[in-house]
């Protein structure tokens, strides 16, 4: 199976839990067998999807506002993005709109974009609607989730729908490769009898 | 990541499978007796390091071809390395591989790379069966380090060893292969390369019984042949089929998934030594030393394996460089010169009239001295073949230093180190086991082994041996123990050592060698200990050497390295077309420092530089034998990566630094980040927003600003930023301060920037331009690219820490400056693909529901529009062209183009523009509005949300 890099890249608020979602969907099925990124900015995983494996690399960005004009570094290149509020602040999404709007002034064209309310265990001090939010992600054409880092709720499944919206690399582009040969000629035929 | 895990798997199997080799020798050795002699050692042998059940090497004939070379003292691999153009034919079409094998004899082989398959596969000439076709393909599976066929367990280092190992046992295939009957009967160096030299064309000599010599020893092995009549004819079964493995062997394999462990056929060199030594008194020493033997060899066959390849790669390029190369053109044919004219008749194309054929294109490759002359000096002749006829002296040595002479030594060198060790290991007073003197005569040259020296002297032999890739140059090799240029392994020990510092568990996802690195340490250790264990002690002097022995084990890890050895050394050599590019580049770029407008700029053109002479090697000829057959395909690009670090910025480093520094001073930006970095230093982390985390104390800072010092230190990008990440990890490790917490990048960020501001040191800034420019396009998207971009953007804080205190927010100038880096660096990635070369273009599919379909087409200058489409239409099965049209689509624009227009020259017209935009030819339905709705309705919702 080809393995395929996607980047990954995660916007949203300080504190709405960026990182925690992330940490859970790498830390959920630990892997011995990939040797672990330095910290939790950098992270990555790699799932099957179709007969292909997405290795996501997942660049987390810092929230405050004074590293926001860094964030075009970080999405640039980005396969996906997944922009996080907290819907227990509606600050949060307020920001998330702006991510959304700076996306697709400036981000790449194609980038597959995941919205996800995080804490959903904390329902009771709920701020943002689901519906409203929802409503707002199918406007933007947004794949939408509410997760809860803190109980694997939903985690997994965030990524996997973002697996299903990368189109698949087409197999035909093998044969394409038959014109590249430019190294070596055949050899020289010598019409020779013996 | 998984690449090196599989890789620690390899290396383990690998020592689990010598000490099973240990096992096994001992255990055959108890029943060798009742073998007849000559089978005795070869079954034993070969049983025990191919892993083989016995069964599978019953048939003595199967193996013949490896046989006959044991004879002629050149091991297979040898034979097969010099003569790789008459096998190794990448771009023959299968029908071209079927009509040349067609007439060849069961066994005869050549490794092809099939176009459908996209990968090699080794075609074998299989015998006359009606029911079958007569020619059979088999794969080869290229791991990240292994090179494999399809469907077998056993993996080898490069093609060359895997060709040489099925040329000895057929493991999956339905019998051993056959050295083509030119090369298995050379019996010189010489004679390979002349077979070498008509490339494929000799394979049309197998049956026309041509050869450059043919000698009573020829007669003698063909004779031997005849005696095992089995040879090809009942060894192989049929019904066969060559993807199933015999199931004996495959049956309780631990590891199913992968190659099991690298063989190394020269093995057999050994073998072949005890063989011919079996009549001597020292037999009796040899199989009661069977165990020890077992684990001399096991280092023996560590050292081998890379030994003699470095030193038929030096040869190979000693010699290249002789003949200075005309540029060949960028995309020029590798081709070998044709081969001779048809002759009358065979007879005239035997050695003595040969010449005349080949000498003509021979005499353009190679100085005069070198050209095939009839009357050849005796001393190579009895060098490489004449191993059963000690009591001769010596022939007289050439006086000038005859490179011939000194590549048939070769083929000894390493059986000299066996024997030196072996009989280090005697006792003192058993009489030296029966070694071909002439063989230790020639090799000592002129200074007879001193029978009172014992061991020691040997040892120096040995010694001697291992190093003589470098000392070739000199005529007497007694001489180069002392003159011995150590330069290239000085070179790579310091290399070597600057990743050796503490690890922090810090990986960077390419920096292979640093994990592999405690292994070398334990190999060389290993080593040392074994040696060290002999009756007699080590001569001070020569403790380098075994350190040199290391090396070589260690390079038999990473095949890579050799590889960019091999690349940085035809940097250097000026008579070769990429060592005069590069070598004139460098002096360039000396020379003219003042040319460029900016950092960046300069930066910019060294990288497209090096990704234009990566391009180049992929392409050219002038690497020999070509690097796909020694480095699996997905890994070429890495190790020319590393090769255009060592042979242009190791030289330019400093230039570069100074080039830098410059633009930073004059334009301001050098004072501004001073100021910027004193103030920013004031701070304490939460004015820079850290929240919560535990920062760095001044010890831990010192380390850290210790770490980027030791940072500046290195030319690699990649090393750079190797250690960049163990500052990351360093700092990831304070931060948690055992409480197990993960931290992302709302903490991280801001610790870096504090942690940048402390350490004070502007610059910092040009290392990390430095690397952000010239770090492997390929590695921005992974660990290294994310904490690089982490680190550019602390830094950039800082730079405009004033403003930021003012604005809070980051100068426009600064942020457009981040926009473009990106938009130029992803640009850069698509720079060395082919459909950039000429004559190809690339046209993506785009369909409604499926995403897009690229297709790599030729498309000459001078092709319209529509005759593009029409090509389109095919090459995707389109149904209805007409409703289909090709569209050039830049990043906000799409056009359709006019029939009549020619997308080559748009694609150069774009090419060419000051500013490099992103642009797409893309092959689509005209009426696109279904394209366009789900980006005109997100625009619009976006805009009511706000």
């Amino acid at each position: 199976m080809a393995i395929r890099e996607l980047k990954v890249c995660l916007l949203g608020d300080t504190g709405v839990g960026k990182s925690s979602i992330v940490c859970r969907f790498v830390q959920d099925h630990f892997d011995h067998n990939i040797s672990p990124t330095i910290g939790a900015s950098f992270l990555t995983k790699t799932v099957p999807c179709g007969n292909e494996l997405h290795k996501f690399l997942i660049w987390d960005t810092a929230g405050q506002e004074r590293f926001h004009s860094l964030a075009p570094m970080y999405y640039r290149g980005s396969a996906a993005a997944v922009i996080v509020y907290d819907i227990t602040k509606l600050d949060s999404f307020q920001t998330l709109k702006k991510w959304v709007k700076e996306l697709k002034e400036h981000g790449p064209e194609d980038i597959v974009v995941a919205i996800a309310g995080n804490k959903n265990d904390l329902g009771d001090i709920r701020e943002v609607p689901m519906k409203e939010a929802k409503e707002f992600a199918e406007s933007i054409a947004a794949i939408f989730i509410e997760t809860s880092a803190r109980n694997a709720v939903n985690v997994e499944e965030l990524f996997q729908k973002i697996s299903k919206q990368i189109p698949p690399l087409e197999k035909s582009e093998v044969d394409s490769n038959e014109s590249f040969k430019l190294t070596r000629q055949p050899a020289p035929t010598t019409r020779r009898c013996c | 990541m998984d690449r090196s895990s599989s890789f620690f798997k390899l290396i383990d199997t690998f020592a689990s499978e010598i000490c099973d080799l240990k096992k096994e020798m001992v255990q055959t050795s108890s029943t060798t007796d009742k073998n007849p002699k000559e089978l005795q050692g070869l079954e034993s042998e070969v049983s025990g390091v191919y892993l083989m059940p016995p069964n599978c090497c019953r048939v003595m004939g199967e193996r013949d071809s490896g046989y006959d070379s044991l004879r002629r003292r050149m091991s297979v691999l040898d034979r097969l390395s010099q003569t790789h153009p008459v096998w190794l034919l990448l771009a023959v079409s299968e029908t071209e591989a079927s009509r040349i094998l067609f007439k060849q004899p069961p066994g005869v082989f050549l490794v092809r790379k099939s176009a459908t398959l996209q990968r090699k596969v080794l075609s074998v000439r299989l015998k006359e069966d009606q029911s079958r076709s007569p020619i059979c393909h088999f794969p080869v599976k290229e791991s990240q380090y292994t090179f494999s066929l399809e469907g077998s367990e056993i993996g080898f280092a490069d093609l060359f060893r895997l060709v040489a190992f099925y040329c000895i046992s057929r493991d999956i295939l339905p019998f051993a292969l056959k050295l083509p009957e030119a090369i298995a009967s050379a019996k010189t160096k010489k004679e390979l390369e002349e077979v070498a030299q008509l490339g494929a064309g000799s394979l049309n000599y197998y049956f026309t019984g041509w050869s450059p010599q043919r000698t009573n020893r020829y007669r003698e092995v063909e004779e031997s042949q005849q005696r095992y009549p089995g040879a090809q004819c009942d060894s192989a079964p049929p019904t066969l089929k060559p993807h199933t493995p015999p199931p004996s062997f495959h049956q309780d394999r631990r590891h199913s998934s992968g190659p099991l462990c690298f063989v190394n056929p020269l093995f057999l060199q050994t073998h072949q030594h005890n063989h011919s030594c079996e009549a001597s008194p020292s037999h009796a020493v040899k199989s009661d030393n069977n165990l020890e033997n077992a684990g001399k060899l096991s280092v023996k066959l560590l050292s081998d394996l890379d030994d003699i390849k470095q030193h038929t790669d030096s040869l190979k390029l000693n010699n290249k460089s002789k003949p200075p190369r005309p540029p060949p053109p960028r995309s020029m044919p590798r081709r070998r010169p044709a081969p001779p004219p048809p002759g009358p008749s065979g007879t005239t194309i035997r050695p003595k009239s040969m010449p005349e054929a080949a000498a003509v294109t021979a005499s353009q490759h190679q100085p005069p001295s070198r050209r095939p002359a009839p009357a050849r000096p005796p001393v190579a002749v009895s060098q490489s073949s004449s191993v059963p006829v000690p009591s001769n002296p010596p022939p007289p040595r050439p006086k000038k230093p005859d490179l011939e002479a000194h590549r048939c030594h070769i083929a000894l060198d390493d059986e000299t180190i066996a024997k030196a060790l072996s009989r280090a290991k005697l006792p003192p007073c058993q009489p030296p086991p029966a070694v071909p003197t002439d063989v230790l005569l020639d090799n000592n040259a002129g200074s007879p082994p001193n029978p009172n020296e014992g061991g020691c002297q040997r040892l120096s032999d040995m010694s001697m041996s291992t190093s003589s890739s470098d000392s070739l140059e000199y005529s007497s090799p007694e001489f180069s123990l002392g003159l011995d240029p150590m330069e290239d392994s000085s070179e790579e020990d310091e290399d070597r050592d600057e990743d050796e510092d503490e690890d922090y568990g810090v990986s960077l996802e390419t920096d292979l060698e640093m994990r592999l690195r405690p292994s070398f340490k334990a190999q060389r250790r290993r080593v040392g200990v074994r040696l060290g264990r002999g009756p007699f002690i080590l001569p001070r002097a020569l403790k380098g050497r075994f350190s040199k022995v290391g090396g070589m084990l260690s390079s038999l890890m990473t095949p890579e390295r050799r590889a960019v050895k091999r690349i940085a050394e035809l940097s250097r050599d000026k008579s070769s077309y990429f060592g005069s590019l590069v070598q004139d580049y460098n002096n360039f770029v000396q020379e003219n420092r003042g040319c460029h407008t900016s950092g960046m700029d300069f930066l910019q053109t060294l990288r497209q530089f090096m990704t234009q002479m990566k391009a180049y090697l992929r392409q050219s000829s002038e690497l020999d034998p070509p690097l796909e057959s020694l480095i699996p395909e997905d890994h070429i690009d890495q190790v020319l990566e590393k090769a255009m670090h060592k042979c242009v910025l190791k030289p330019l480093k400093s230039v570069i630094e100074a080039v830098l520094h410059d633009f930073q001073v004059s334009s301001g930006a050098w004072q501004q980040l001073r100021e910027n970095l004193a103030l920013a230093k004031t701070k304490r982390p939460k004015e820079l927003g850290v929240d919560g985390a535990v920062p760095p104390d001044p010890m831990a800072i010192e380390k850290i600003r210790h770490k980027f010092l030791k940072m500046r230190k290195m030319y690699s990008p990649e090393k750079k930023v190797s250690l960049l990440l163990r500052v990351c990890k360093l700092i990831y490790t304070i931060m948690q301060n055992n409480s197990g917490r993960m931290y992302g990048a709302d903490d991280f960020l801001p610790m870096l920037t504090y942690v940048v501001a402390q350490c004070d040191m502007p610059q910092l800034e040009t290392e990390i331009q430095y690397m952000m420019e010239l770090l492997d396009p390929s590695l921005l998207q992974g660990e290294g690219g994310y904490y690089l971009t982490s680190a550019y953007g602390a830094m950039a804080l800082i730079k405009n820490f004033q403003e930021e205190q003012a604005a809070r927010v980051l100068s426009s100038e600064a942020r457009n400056t981040l926009h473009q880096w990106h938009r130029r660096r992803t640009n850069q990635r698509s720079v060395p693909s082919v459909d950039d070369f000429q004559n190809y273009l690339r046209v993506a599919l785009k369909e409604v529901d499926m995403g897009c379909t690229a297709k790599t087409l030729v498309v000459h200058p001078y092709t319209t529009t529509e005759e593009v489409c029409s090509l389109c239409a095919y090459k995707f099965k389109i149904s209805d062209p007409e409703n289909y049209a090709l569209f050039l689509v830049t990043a906000d624009t799409s056009q359709q183009l006019a029939p009549d227009t020619h997308p080559q020259r748009i694609k150069a017209e774009l090419h060419s523009r000051p500013c490099a935009q992103l642009f797409h030819f893309v092959y689509r339905r005209v009426p696109n509005l279904n394209l366009c709705i789900p980006a005109i309705m997100q625009n619009g919702n976006c805009l009511q949300v706000e």
